[in-house]
This record gives C-alpha cells, structure tokens and sequence, in this order.
C-alpha cells in the first residue's frame, strides 16, 4: 500500500476528532527545524470551514474495540492500514518544511492492545523529536489502559496529550463504548495533572528539566449521540476544568457513521447549533467569569437555540442594566453583550483619557447593535429607553439560520421553555436527546 | 501659528517625495517648519500628474534623523511605533493622515496614542490590525515549495509584511534556506546560509518543480480534501477565515479558484 492510499485511509478515521489547536506552549527554533507559537497557527481552512493546523491522522485503524459510535470499530468493515513510526515521521517532517503544518496529532485505533499501540506512537514521535531534531508541535491522545510509565515517556515528547471523555456520562459509555470505562480515562488524566505539576517544581529548580506535556491537556466528547442535557455537560466540563486543570474541552457533534439501534439513526443531522452553543458556554466559563449556574439551571437545562448563552443571561437579568461604560469595572463590561474582552479591554485603557460616548465606542469595536441596550455613555446618559422586545430583536442570533431552525416562534415563549429544534430520538432508549 | 492650527487650514501646495519613511520625515520638516498643511503627500512612484501645485521634497538625511528623534521625546515611543508600522501597511493616503498625527502629538502629547475611540486616531490603528492579521495569517498561509533544498514561497499581500514575518520563519526554518517573494510589492525575503535580507526585485520565474515536490503536493492535497467532514460543509465559514484573495497562493486552494 502506497503512502497516498495510507494517508487517505488513516485521515479518514481521525477526521471526527474536533481539536486540531497547537497553542500553548512558546518554543523558539533551535538547533533543528521548527518552533511552537503560544497562540498557535492555522495554515489551512477545510471545506467544513474548521482550522487545520496539525497533520490530523492515525498511526493505525486497527481496532480491537466495538465502540458503536465509532468508525474504526472491530465489527465495522473499513479498509485498515498503519503508518511505520519512519513514514510518518518523515511525512510530518516535509509537510512541516513546506509550511503545511503547524504539526502533528497523532492518535490510534487499540491494535492488539493498550501498550503495544502507545509503544508505536511513542516510536514515531520520539524519531521526531530526538532524530529529526524537530521543534514543531506535538499533539498525542493517549490510549486508556496504557501503562503509566508509557503516558509519562509521551508526555516528555508531546507538547500536548489529551484523553478523549468520549461520551458525557459513566451510563452512556458503558451503553455504547463498553470496553472502555471512565476509571481507565480519568487515570490518565489525573497522572497527566501530577506529572505536570511535579514538572513544573522541577523547573523551577532545574532550568534545563525537560518539559512534561507544555501546553497541557485536552479532551472531547461526543454530543447527541447520547440523551444528557446541556446543564449536565457543562456541570461535567466544569468539573474537569476545575478537577483536571484541562486547557480545552472539545465538543464533537455526533456525525452518524454507523448503524447501530443504540444510535441516533442514520439520517439524523449533526446538532450543530447545539454544540455552537456549547462552545459559546464554554467561553463564558473560562474567558468571561461566569459560573455554570448562572448560564444554565436545573429548571431549564438545554441552552435556547435563539439567543447565545450570553445574551439570554442579560435578558433574563436586566436588573444589572444599564452599566455606565465611563465607570464600570472590567468584569461588569464583560458581561454587555456586545462587549468582549477585547472591546472591554480597550474601553479601560482609552476612558482615562477622554469620556467615551457611542461613536468611539463604535471605533474601540463594540457592537452596538446589541450593546446600546444594555449601557449608559458620555452621549447617553440616562441609558436607552427600551422594551425587552426590541433588546431581543437586536441579539436575536443570525447564525441559527445557517445552522437550519426553520422560523421562529420566540417573543411569547421565551419565559419558560422554548421551541427546541428537530429532537434527535434514540431509538432504543426511547428518549429524545436534546429533551 | 501654534501647531496644533496647522492641521485647521490645508494649503494649496502637495507634497512629493521619494516614497521611503526618511523622505516621509522630511515631508513632516517641511510641514512643521513651514507652518502649512498640505493637501496630499504622495510618493513618486505611485502619482499620477495633477493641476495643482506639487512641492519637490529631497531626502535630507539630518533632517529625517532629527524628525524621527522629536517623536519619542515629544510623543511616545509607542508612537514612533505606530508610525512606522501604518507607514507600510495599506491605508490609502497614510501619509497625510500620519501627518495630522503627528502634528496633534506634538501638541498633546503622549496621551494621544492611547485614546483608541479618537476619530484621527482609530483608523491609523485599524490600518496596524490589518497589517498586523495579514502577517499572522500568511505565517500560516505561506506554501513553501523544495527546489532543490531551497525553500521558495510566492506571496501577494496588500501590506507590506516581509519584514514583520521574516523573525518568525528564520526562527522555524533556521537550518533551510529560503526565499519568500512578495509579488504586490516587487520584494524578496531571502535567507541564505544564516543571513537575511530583503531585496528589491523584479519579475523572476522559477524553475520547474521536481517530481519528489509534485508528489508531496498531492499528499498534501489528499490530507486537505480528506479531514473535511462533509455532513458539516460550511463553505462561508472557510471563506471568513482564509479570504479567497490568499488562494491563489496556496497549494491545496490553487485548483478550487
């Protein structure tokens, strides 16, 4: 099999993997070739409109698992293939020289069985790393189940190692991903979170410790394929970002790819606007300080598909309104919708020279589209007279047309519950997904 | 008349210089000593003949040294900075509008840089966003091609970015040699056994690829078409992120123009 068969073979099965970020960790060029960027680099844009940074493949889909959702799985017939650690290293190699890449993202289907396949990725990556020389990012998955001592030799080589969760509750994978449990997933990780922290002793006493995992790590799940509610997920991903020190937390909208009568069916569309809404959550929590309960409750635990998260808290809290923009502190200008961190940033360094009204607002790149609502300024003191009607209209989001909710029904529904787009209903369990 | 009046009243007079910052620093001599707003600055290369009267200014190199020593002392250190960032970014009649900039520094003081919601301030620091994007995207978006163990890249950028992203692939390919070629602006980053320079340049052709550079093309455009998911095409998002103007630079988007 040729190199070409190969890499079509193996992208296939890594393409469901949503994380393809090489941030976090600062590395200048030394000896060899490449250098990592804090922020990370995208070099291309796929037609599904998501960033390719890394050379995004598997080292093998061979499988001796039968998770149901999944492509690579034992009982599904697919074309199987494997990379030798030397093909792959030097395929990153004159990807990265050309500037194609930022990378690599290196995962595995379980063949033969945990250790073996780790042994394998460790192998490609360590001739990376200490026979090319090469400084460029690395981004490994570790298998659940693998040996400690392996995790530790992948993280001293990677620059990011991440455990998928792959499904948001211990009764989910046990239902669909039986050979895995959440026992074998959170082991990792905790040793990843030691190992890091112990790393990071180290090098404050020893400069030239090598680095262990520098730009953390990462895990994903899987949304739609299982009956949890939004509240639940982000109470999970909550914890895990408090428990685990995760840097990111990944949200996959589930892609039909086999049949299965456990399983959302065939022609179910990916819930799309769902995980947008997810990642715009996501964002709250670690960029705008907000906490879970604020953002989503009990009461109602699925995010409203019209407006983001944001919006709909201050619509639902408009007695934090108007917030002087001249006066109030960062974390209140957060909070505005149409204020980011960035606009809210430039607000406090450019109000101490001069009263900022609404055309320089508009110049430091507020939306004032939604923002005027919600604020008083040197040209409008005592705040807009406004009724929640037409605030609503202003933050009414565009993007749910693109993601498929047909017309709306929302000015009389937006108290309590509000029309859900398209359920998914999982055949077997009798349940709907997004309910 | 204090300076801050010059910016109240243009002239009638135009300004020509030779299209380099030390002749800009002249241009704003000019202005300053003579008390006179012009009412456009414009580069040699770039001006096409007009009726009104055109002032020849020369490059006088003491002249610019003391002009481009007078704005951190009377400004800012971050205004230096903005000059000669804006001066090779994009922005349509820059020079003019950095002159009003200056002339409102002298008179201010440093406080101008950091009123970003100021009229005469904010576009001046939207022209540095735009230059500054443009470079963090091509970091990404420079397609290199092995001829012969060098390295060469073709770009067409609106700003003038080689040398702002020249730092960040030495720093990456700092064992290669490569050329980056900027067609917009007849310009060539070249590195060559750890020295770097950028030169003027004029149409060049390259040589034919090698079948190895073919092969690792298709590999690459294989990978490119294969990680899309197809369920979830999305053919604006992609357009929002990586403008169609970069295509035609770019291996795996060449053929889809």
């Amino acid at each position: 099999m040729d190199i070409l068969e190969k890499l079509t073979i193996l992208t296939e099965g890594a393409k469901y993997d949503a994380a393809c970020t090489s941030s976090g960790a600062q590395r200048p060029g030394q000896k060899g070739l490449g250098n990592t960027l804090k922020a990370g680099c995208c070099h291309s844009f796929s037609a599904d409109g998501r960033c390719i940074s890394l050379l995004k493949v598997l080292q093998t889909n061979y499988c001796v698992y039968d998770c149901k959702y999944c492509v690579n799985r034992v009982s599904n017939e697919v074309v199987r293939a494997a990379f030798t650690p030397a093909e792959l290293a030097e395929l990153t190699i004159q990807f990265y020289r050309r500037n194609y890449i930022e990378g690599l993202f290196l995962s595995s289907g379980v063949h033969i069985n945990p250790d073996h396949t780790m042994e394998q990725m460790i192998k490609t990556i360590e001739l990376l790393r200490y026979s090319y020389n090469f400084g460029g990012y690395i981004h490994a998955k570790t298998i659940p189940g693998a040996a400690p001592e392996l995790v530790q030799r992948l993280g001293l080589a990677a620059d990011r190692l991440s455990v998928n969760i792959e499904l948001p509750s211990e009764a989910s994978l046990k239902l669909l991903a039986p050979h895995k449990s959440k026992q074998a997933i959170l082991k990792p990780m905790a040793q990843i979170r030691d190992g890091q922290s112990e790393n990071k002793q180290d090098l404050i006493k020893y400069r030239h410790a090598p680095h262990f995992a520098a730009a953390g790590q990462a895990t994903q799940m899987i949304i739609g394929a299982t009956p949890e509610s939004d509240y639940q997920i982000m109470k999970l991903a909550f914890g895990l970002y408090k428990q685990y020190a995760l840097k990111r937390v990944f949200y996959s909208a589930y892609i039909p790819a086999v049949e299965d009568n456990l399983l959302p069916a065939c022609d179910t569309k990916p819930p799309l606007l769902r995980e947008h809404r997810l990642y715009q959550a996501d964002f709250l929590l670690r960029q705008y300080k907000f906490t879970v309960d604020e953002i989503i409750s009990e009461q109602t635990p699925n995010f409203n598909p019209y407006l983001d998260p944001k919006c709909n808290w201050a619509i639902n809290n408009m007695q934090y309104f108007p917030v002087d923009v001249n006066k109030a502190c960062l974390e209140e200008l957060l909070r505005v919708p149409g204020i980011g961190p960035v606009s809210a940033r430039r607000i406090i360094t450019s109000r101490r020279h001069s009263k900022l009204g609404l055309p320089e607002l508009k110049r430091l790149g507020v939306v004032l589209k939604r923002a005027r609502y919600f604020i008083l300024a040197a040209d409008l003191p005592v705040g807009l007279k406004s009724d929640k009607e037409s605030a609503l209209k202003a933050l009414l989001d565009p993007t749910i047309h693109s993601l498929g909710v047909e017309q709306l029904t929302l000015f009389d529904t937006t108290q309590g519950e509000w029309a859900l787009p398209p359920a998914v209903t999982i055949d077997g369990l009798g349940l709907t997904a997004t309910n | 008349m204090a300076l801050a009046d010059i910016i109240k009243q243009t002239s009638d007079k135009g300004y020509l210089y030779d299209g380099g910052l030390a002749g800009f620093f002249c241009c704003v001599y000019e202005s300053v000593y003579q008390r006179e707003l012009p009412y456009g600055i414009y580069a040699k290369y770039s001006h096409e003949p007009c009726l009104l009267p055109l002032k020849h200014i020369y490059t006088d190199i003491s002249k610019a040294g003391k002009v481009r020593a007078s704005i951190p002392k009377k400004i800012s250190a971050r205004a230096l900075q903005m000059v000669e960032n804006v001066f090779l970014s994009c922005l349509e009649e820059r020079e003019l509008a950095l002159l009003r900039f200056l002339l409102l520094g002298y008179s201010e003081g440093s406080n101008i840089t950091k009123q970003w919601g100021r009229a005469e301030i904010a576009p001046l620091l939207a022209a540095e966003r735009h230059l500054w994007g443009e470079c963090h995207l091509l970091q990404g978006f420079v397609r290199f091609s092995d001829h012969q163990g060098v390295l060469i890249a073709v770009i067409s950028p609106k700003n003038y970015v080689l040398p702002y992203i020249a730092g960040h692939f030495i720093n990456r390919y700092s064992s290669e040699n490569f050329m980056i070629y900027d067609k917009t602006h007849q310009a060539a980053l070249i590195y060559h056994d750890r020295r770097q320079d950028i030169i003027p340049v004029q149409d060049i052709e390259f040589p034919a690829l090698a079948a190895e550079e073919e092969e690792y093309r298709e590999l690459w455009k294989c990978f490119y078409h294969t990680v899309a998911i197809e369920e979830r095409a999305n053919p604006r998002c992609r357009m929002t992120h990586m403008p169609k103007r970069y295509w035609e630079n770019m291996t795996e988007m060449h053929d889809l123009l």
